[in-house]
């Protein structure tokens, strides 16, 4: 774990530290991987990944319309609204 | 007469005998909330839809299951109308349009909602250190942890203000606070109980339960909590037991595995005993005890944080500052919005796992962290399956020692230690229940029993059994023995 990667993984993540921060939050990122480094002590070969305890396949239903248009009430909670849309800065020039 | 300490069973008669009105009960409820508020176990309250509800019940008798009980929420579970903030500043101003499944199932069985609960930031926490809101304190002592991240809920049940809350439990959220609080507190098979409405931290992970003074008042609060969710695609379609039948059954005969990979002897010798000694106890009910042997499960903490870290970061994309939550001021574009929004709306622990999370998943780390840790997860879910084909239950300490001092522990991978006892559950999908057995230092400590998939009943039945031979449930912090 370098500098260089947790600015890349920082990115990826759209999160952005401070200078100051950074050195610990490398050394924090570095003893965390080297933690669960020990997994690779483990022959996994041929073992099937597990994710999720139930390991079902999604269900189906009758497709209907279930959900009522509630566009006020969630766009009461936008940080910034219009009557019919979500407010960002612009994006084309 | 006092409410506090009271079990949701008591409670009831009381209310039944009208020894005490439903307005009397909730506003008494407040009082205690007002007097306990050095706790800081509650973020948000409701005292005047609950204060209307009590009088509502006060007006029109009901014979509902909960009818006029006061329930702490954890703030993970979105209210209707009342603001979740999951115990981030992200949510700060977050005022649901629509409640949880769990909510609504407890609310239609007629118990009052009197506020939502203080927790560690997105449930990421093992302390309740993280949560935005500050620290809870734990009732058995000044300056001590709570545990987390269900800490307020579980402060609030210790402290006798209200009989029981809700928790949710991603590794160890419910059973290591009901440990370091003297509470019970159990985590149903995953899917029991629906996910919908519970802010999601990770989904494969996360499951909800009740935390409560007694084995009986979790079996009364499973009975309304638990339901088939069409709206959660991982809901169990299972037949729902009554939760409350079997708790008399008795325990004679019962196999208990004890594991021989977990070494007991790096742990603190009062913690040590406090185990030996319940297991005596048990073995006075009639239980036979049996070594069993789970190859991997020391691997279990290395694998939960990369599985749940990976989950984690994926379902907090979703906070950007677009459409509900934090945004950051005066945005130059839509990319410096979405950075600072998130930099500035989440505390330093969420923002470590998220790190973890988008490193553990991206391309040329995928296979030898995400892959192998779920490779693993199957491994540990194998040797479960397999102890389970000798025993009936598992039985471990919940934690490695009772409640530590606020701010004492610094170090990350030390904090995810906590979850020793706890995560392995989780990762294998398992109810794990955990119940007061002794205390260090007049500090309470739990000892967990691991059921196998969907025996949540049978998990009651024992801790009942135990509570109904001992008193280590029945002590409060003000005073003894209740």
């Amino acid at each position: 774990m370098d500098k260089e990667t947790v600015a890349t993984i920082s990115y990826l993540s759209r999160l952005a530290f401070d200078k100051d921060n950074e050195d610990k939050i490398t050394k924090d990122l570095e003893n965390i991987i080297k933690f669960v480094d020990q997994l690779e002590s483990i022959d996994t070969s041929n073992i099937d990944p597990l994710t999720s305890p139930l390991e079902q396949t999604a269900k189906t239903r009758v497709d209907e319309v279930t959900a009522k248009n509630r566009k006020e009430k969630f766009l009461q909670n936008a940080p910034d609204a219009n009557e019919d849309y979500f407010l960002v800065p612009r994006v084309v020039e | 007469m006092s409410i506090q300490y009271k079990t949701i069973k008591e409670l009831t008669l009381m209310l039944k005998a009208k020894e005490i009105s439903n307005k009397e009960l909730i506003q008494e409820t407040f009082d205690l909330i007002e007097s306990n508020s050095h706790l800081n176990a509650f973020v948000t309250l409701n005292k005047e839809n609950a204060l209307n509800k009590a009088k509502a019940i006060d007006n029109k008798a009901s014979d509902l299951s909960l009818s006029g009980i006061p329930i702490a929420q954890k703030d993970l579970f979105v209210t209707k109308n009342l603001r979740t903030t999951c115990g981030s500043n992200m949510l700060s101003n977050f005022i649901p349009p629509y409640s949880a499944t769990v909510i609504e199932n407890l609310e239609n069985a007629g118990c009052i909602s009197v506020g939502k609960t203080n927790m560690d930031e997105f449930a990421m926490g093992s302390s309740n250190e993280t949560s935005f809101y500050g620290n809870v304190q734990n009732p058995w002592g000044e300056n001590l942890v709570p545990g987390g991240s269900s800490g307020g809920s579980a402060a609030a049940v210790a402290a006798g203000i209200v009989p029981a809350a809700t928790g949710t439990d991603t590794g160890g959220s419910i059973r290591q606070p009901a440990s370091l609080c003297g509470i019970t507190g159990i985590k149903p098979t995953y899917g029991r109980i629906s996910r919908w409405g519970m802010i999601a931290f990770a989904s494969s992970l996360d499951q909800a339960g009740p935390m409560a003074r007694t084995a009986e008042d979790c079996a009364i609060m499973m009975n309304e909590m638990c339901s088939h969710d069409l709206k959660d695609t991982t809901s169990l379609n299972k037949e729902i037991p009554d939760f409350t039948k079997n708790l008399n059954t008795p325990i004679k005969g019962l196999k208990i595995g004890i594991v021989k990979e977990f070494d007991l002897s790096t742990l603190d010798n009062e913690v040590v005993k406090i185990f030996e000694e319940s297991k005596k106890h048990y073995e006075s009910l009639g239980v036979e005890f049996v070594e069993v042997s789970l190859p991997n499960i020391n691997l279990s903490v290395p694998t939960y944080y990369v599985v749940a870290p990976a989950e984690c970061s994926s379902n907090l994309s979703r906070f950007d500052g677009v459409k509900f939550g934090k945004r950051c001021k005066n945005p130059k574009d839509l990319e410096d919005l979405y950075i600072r929004s998130r930099s500035e709306g989440f505390g330093e622990e969420v923002k470590r796992r998220i790190l973890i999370g988008s490193y553990v998943l991206s391309a040329g780390f995928y296979d030898a962290y995400y892959k192998k840790a779920q490779q693993v997860r199957r491994l540990i879910k194998n040797d479960f399956d397999n102890a389970f084909s000798k025993v009936d239950l598992i039985m471990t300490p919940t934690t490695r020692g009772s409640a530590f001092e606020a701010g004492s522990m610094n170090d990350p991978i030390q904090m995810y230690l906590e979850d020793l006892f706890t995560v392995p559950a989780n990762l294998a999908g398992l109810p794990g229940i955990s119940i007061p057995s002794g205390y260090v230092d007049n500090k309470p400590l739990g000892v967990q029993l691991i059921g196998n998939s969907l025996q949540e009943s049978q998990l009651l039945n024992v801790a009942h059994c135990f509570q109904t031979s001992s008193d280590w449930h029945l002590r409060t912090p003000s005073s003894e023995i209740r």
